[in-house]
């Protein structure tokens, strides 16, 4: 099966069988490894990825679901010079990163909700990333990170 | 001590970038040409002889390039540490289910499952032992190698047995007016480390030798395993750990296996080979926390101070010994919780089972035992009607004291700080006060109640008595004016590369930024033993503190030339050296200096721990050289409805000593403290006859961002003196004592007390457990 999408920015082509994942394609057809697979199962969240903008679980979406649709991964995240956005240097500054296993679909997860909501709380924030698995952190400092970079966000609107 | 520059300074982790890019290599991320893939057949039933293995039908499937059986090794591929009782596959009997028992490469998945399928195996199923309380009755099936009356240890189904011994415990329980006796049982815990067990082997030019990539512990232990197993010299073989997806102790042996696998294969076929575990194969074939069953009588006045203390526990270490002997004794050591007794007597059997296998995770075989005495704290100070925290204030081990080990502690005993910290933090008066009085009113239906407790805690630093201690790390100046810095201790996430990172740019005056630490390569870096227990601040920072000071003195020596004065003249600002004249010269230009003057800009460090000792015998000594002191309150909501546990907060007071890299800090409390409450109410590794029920994260529940609260931490920062920058272990006793506190929360709400873990719906609303013995006994292997 012949698959075309837009995978951070640019539209790729690809091969892929029909019981293939979302999350072998990226990996194992395109070498884009910054998503990990930890479970298998859609638990953990470790796969996470912008599938129009939503937050998907590449493990569980198959792989012709998303052809001629738009796919952001961890790699889309940075800035066109290849350094951190803001919300991933937030995660370096409060020290949201440990093993850093969990954290490209971290980083995705905060991003789905701040496009969404501009202003979370603490507490919408938490139930934002309640799909992504953590074992290292105990998940403040990265509930820390989106908050700081939504405040940031909104300073710098009201500034402009 | 001079005003430090970059040690307690917000500053980012080291690796942090690269892991935020999504660039960080993890082993499952390497792609080689020609690599193969690898799996293990693993064992359906959990005790058997094997009568036969026949790997021949797989080698004719197209696409297998190779199989193996433990006869591909030598010696059968026999390892472990401290006992090698161990396989790199199955040799003559499998232990568990999940053991594992030939392994294939192939080109592809598709040919993989035919090999795997292909693999004859006859296996004649042995009655096993579940239970790890009937292990040592007469009639229990031997599950180990030795016999029952072998002289010494493992002996039958026991691997260990440990003692402590102060005075005559029971005579002294005999006189005692206030007597708490009660039993206590903690469930095996899995790591749950996101990214699961997986290794990668390339061959070496002519099949001479392998170079292994396993986020493994320790990549020496590995290294060791492998030349032996192998019959390679050191020379031939590699480990290097690639980025680490989380370890908390649990990727030791089975790493090992997998990787001796991994590598045969690899020399068999002459091309790289890699094998991942899928979730349910690291959940069946891993190794867990150990399960414990803990009997304890305390004897007190009735004024609440505390004179004897008995206890009698059971470890269950499962198929295998792997750590076991190291966390047992911990747990021996720490039994009897940070309190001062008359007489005081830890009875520690450690047994084989057939309920896979126990080995090292964070805590090391504390957090068993502190669930256990931190609620018979609390039952004792329910029972006399005083504080909970008075009553250890009451009783816990101040500066000067003698422990039940008959060691005398020094003056970093800041555990009543700690508690009075904690009691402020939390509000506690005002709340445990108000919720006791409102769990005596029966509750309505559907009524939520809050609750407090606490619990406190002592952890020995690094290995103790039982295991060979010291860390080494090197320092090299570098043409380009970076420095190399390498410890044999590796860096799992828990941020010690950046922690010793720090430590050499405060010794030396120079900028973290020129530091460069590679990850860990048994050729580059030397051995330090493992990465558990405590030990990667302590001994690596010190190591790396030792060699820093040795690679700074050449550079004063270059610097005095340089400057034509006194090296005790030298003054620094920044990189900068200054002479007397205050005349500056830079770094580049002591270190060109020092070229030209023929020193030799590299220096290791290595540190070992003060002297420790301890007698089997007599069950006395100085078990550690010192200890981490703690205590954490925490606060829950629980529905008396339906027994829902929601904690609402968490403060956790800890005696650290100097804090090295504070975001570092935060997180390992922060971390610990999330492990140590998923422990307490939903964490269940639930062996049925042998065969693990949870497999997957859809049924073995760890916390989510929403099961915790925002978590208030503070560190009790009172140098110490033994420690690099007088700082102090971290990384497992802010796991250790949050589960005893929920627990002793849980009964401030309802009046109920859980001597059994996990405090899961059914026991906090009716106090028992409703799982059926037998409702589900088919293993989920799926794995053939």
């Amino acid at each position: 099966m012949k698959l075309q999408f837009n995978l951070n920015g640019k539209l790729v082509e690809t091969e892929a069988s029909a019981d293939a994942t979302l999350l072998s394609v990226l990996r194992d057809n395109l070498g884009l490894t910054g998503t990990k697979e930890g479970c298998g199962v859609g638990e953990c969240g470790a796969c996470s990825v912008l599938l129009d903008g939503r937050l998907v679980n590449s493990c569980l979406t198959l792989a012709a679901q998303v052809n001629g649709h738009k796919v952001i991964t961890i790699e889309g995240m940075c800035l066109p010079d290849g350094s951190p956005n803001d919300l991933q240097q937030a995660f370096i500054e409060v020290g949201a990163v440990q093993c850093g296993f969990c954290t490209p679909g971290m980083v995705l997860a905060g991003e789905a909700l701040l496009a969404e909501n501009a202003r979370p709380s603490r507490l919408e924030i938490r139930t934002a990333i309640a799909g992504n698995l953590c074992r290292c952190t105990g998940y403040q400092q990265i509930v820390d990170a989106i908050q700081i970079t939504a405040q940031k966000r909104q300073e710098k609107k009201t500034d402009a | 001590m001079p005003e430090l520059q970059f040690i307690g300074k917000p500053i980012n982790r080291v690796d942090a970038l690269e892991k935020v890019l999504g660039t960080a290599k993890y082993v499952g991320d390497y792609v080689l040409p020609g690599m193969l893939i690898a799996r293990t057949l693993r064992s359906t039933v959990p005790h058997a002889r094997i009568v036969r293995v026949d790997v021949s039908p797989a080698l004719k499937i197209p696409g297998i390039l190779a199989a193996i059986t433990c006869e591909d090794f030598v010696d059968q591929g026999r390892f472990g540490y401290p006992i090698a009782d161990m396989f790199m596959l199955a040799y003559q009997r499998v232990r568990y289910a999940g053991d594992g028992i030939a392994c294939v490469a192939a080109e592809n998945e598709t040919a993989l499952k035919l090999g795997l399928d292909a693999i004859v195996v006859e296996l004649e199923e042995l009655p096993g032992v579940f239970d790890a309380m009937t292990a040592l009755d007469p009639q229990a099936p031997i599950i180990g190698e030795t016999p029952r009356d072998a002289p010494d240890f493992p002996r039958g189904n026991l691997v260990t047995h440990y003692i402590v011994r102060q005075g005559d415990a029971q005579s002294e329980l005999a006189t005692c007016p206030v007597i708490l006796e009660e039993d206590y049982t903690t469930l095996h815990q899995e790591h749950a480390y996101i990214e699961t067990e997986g290794a990668l082997a390339i061959p070496a030019p002519e099949m001479s030798g392998v170079t292994v990539y396993a986020p493994c512990q320790s990549p020496f232990l590995n290294r060791g395993n492998l030349m032996r197993t192998l019959g390679l010299g050191e020379d031939n073989v590699r480990v290097i750990q690639p980025h680490v997806g989380g370890a908390f102790g649990g990727k030791d042996d089975l790493m090992y296996q997998i990787s001796g696998q991994v590598a045969k294969l690899a020399l068999l076929t002459g091309r790289p080979v890699k094998m991942i575990l899928s979730r349910e194969e690291s959940i069946i074939a891993s190794y867990k926390r150990d399960a414990m069953h803990m009997h304890i009588k305390l004897g007190a006045e009735t004024d609440g101070k505390l004179r004897a203390c008995a206890v009698n526990a059971t470890v269950d270490s499962g198929a295998y010994t792997s750590i076991t002997p190291f966390t047992s004794w911990r747990s021996s050591i720490h039994a009897m919780g940070p309190y001062r007794y008359d007489a005081c007597a830890v009875d520690t059997d450690a047994v084989y089972t057939n309920n896979g296998y126990a080995g090292a995770f964070r805590g090391f075989g504390n957090p068993e035992v502190c669930f256990a005495i931190e609620q018979a704290m609390d039952e004792l100070a329910l029972k006399l009607k005083i504080d909970p925290i008075e009553l250890r204030l009451k009783n816990c081990l101040r500066d000067g004291d003698t422990t039940a080990h008959g060691q005398k502690l020094g003056d970093d005993v800041a555990l009543v700080e700690c508690l009075e910290q904690v009691r402020k933090l939390s509000d506690w008066k005002r709340k445990h006060t108000l919720y006791s009085r409102l769990s005596t009113e029966p509750a309505k239906p559907g009524e939520l109640r809050r609750g407090i407790g606490v619990a406190a805690v002592f952890h020995g630093m690094s290995l103790g008595a039982e295991g060979a201690d010291f860390a080494v790390s090197t320092l090299e100046i570098n043409p380009d004016f970076t420095l190399t810095l390498t410890s044999g201790l590796t860096d799992y996430g828990t941020g010690s590369r950046t922690a010793f990172t720090l430590i050499a740019a405060e010794t030396l005056g120079l900028n973290p930024d020129r530091i460069v630490m590679p990850r860990p390569d048994t050729d580059q870096s030397h051995d330090s033993g493992p990465t558990v227990a405590s030990r990667g601040t302590i001994l690596g920072g010190n190591a790396t503190r030792i060699a820093a000071e040795r690679i700074g003195s050449q550079l004063n020596q270059a610097a005095a030339d340089l400057l034509g004065c006194r090296v005790d003249q030298i003054t620094r600002h920044g990189e900068l050296f200054i002479s007397p004249r205050e005349e500056p010269v830079t770094f580049e230009n002591v270190v060109e200096h020092a070229h030209k003057m023929g020193l030799t800009l590299y220096s290791r460090g290595r540190w070992s721990p003060p002297e420790i000792h301890w007698s089997m015998e007599t069950g006395q000594g100085k078990p550690y050289f010192a200890y981490h002191y703690g205590t954490q309150v925490a606060e829950v909501l629980v529905d008396s409805g339906t027994g829902k546990v929601e904690v609402t907060g968490i403060w956790a007071v800890h005696n650290t000593g100097t804090i090295i890299f504070p975001q570092g800090a935060y997180g390992q409390l922060y971390g610990g403290i999330t492990q140590g409450l998923g422990y307490a109410l939903m964490e269940r590794v639930d062996y049925d006859k042998g065969y693990i029920q949870a497999t997957n994260f859809d049924e073995y529940l760890i916390p989510t961002a929403l099961d915790v609260p925002d978590i208030e931490g503070v560190f009790v920062q009172d140098s110490f003196p033994a420690g690099p920058y007088g700082a102090k272990n971290l990384g497992e006793p802010g796991m250790v004592p949050a589960a005893p506190a929920i627990l002793n929360a849980i009964t401030n709400a309802t009046g109920r007390r859980i001597r059994s873990l996990p405090a899961n719906l059914e026991r906090v609303l009716l106090g028992k457990d409703l799982l059926k013995e037998g409702s589900s006994t088919a293993c989920k292997l799926g794995l053939k």
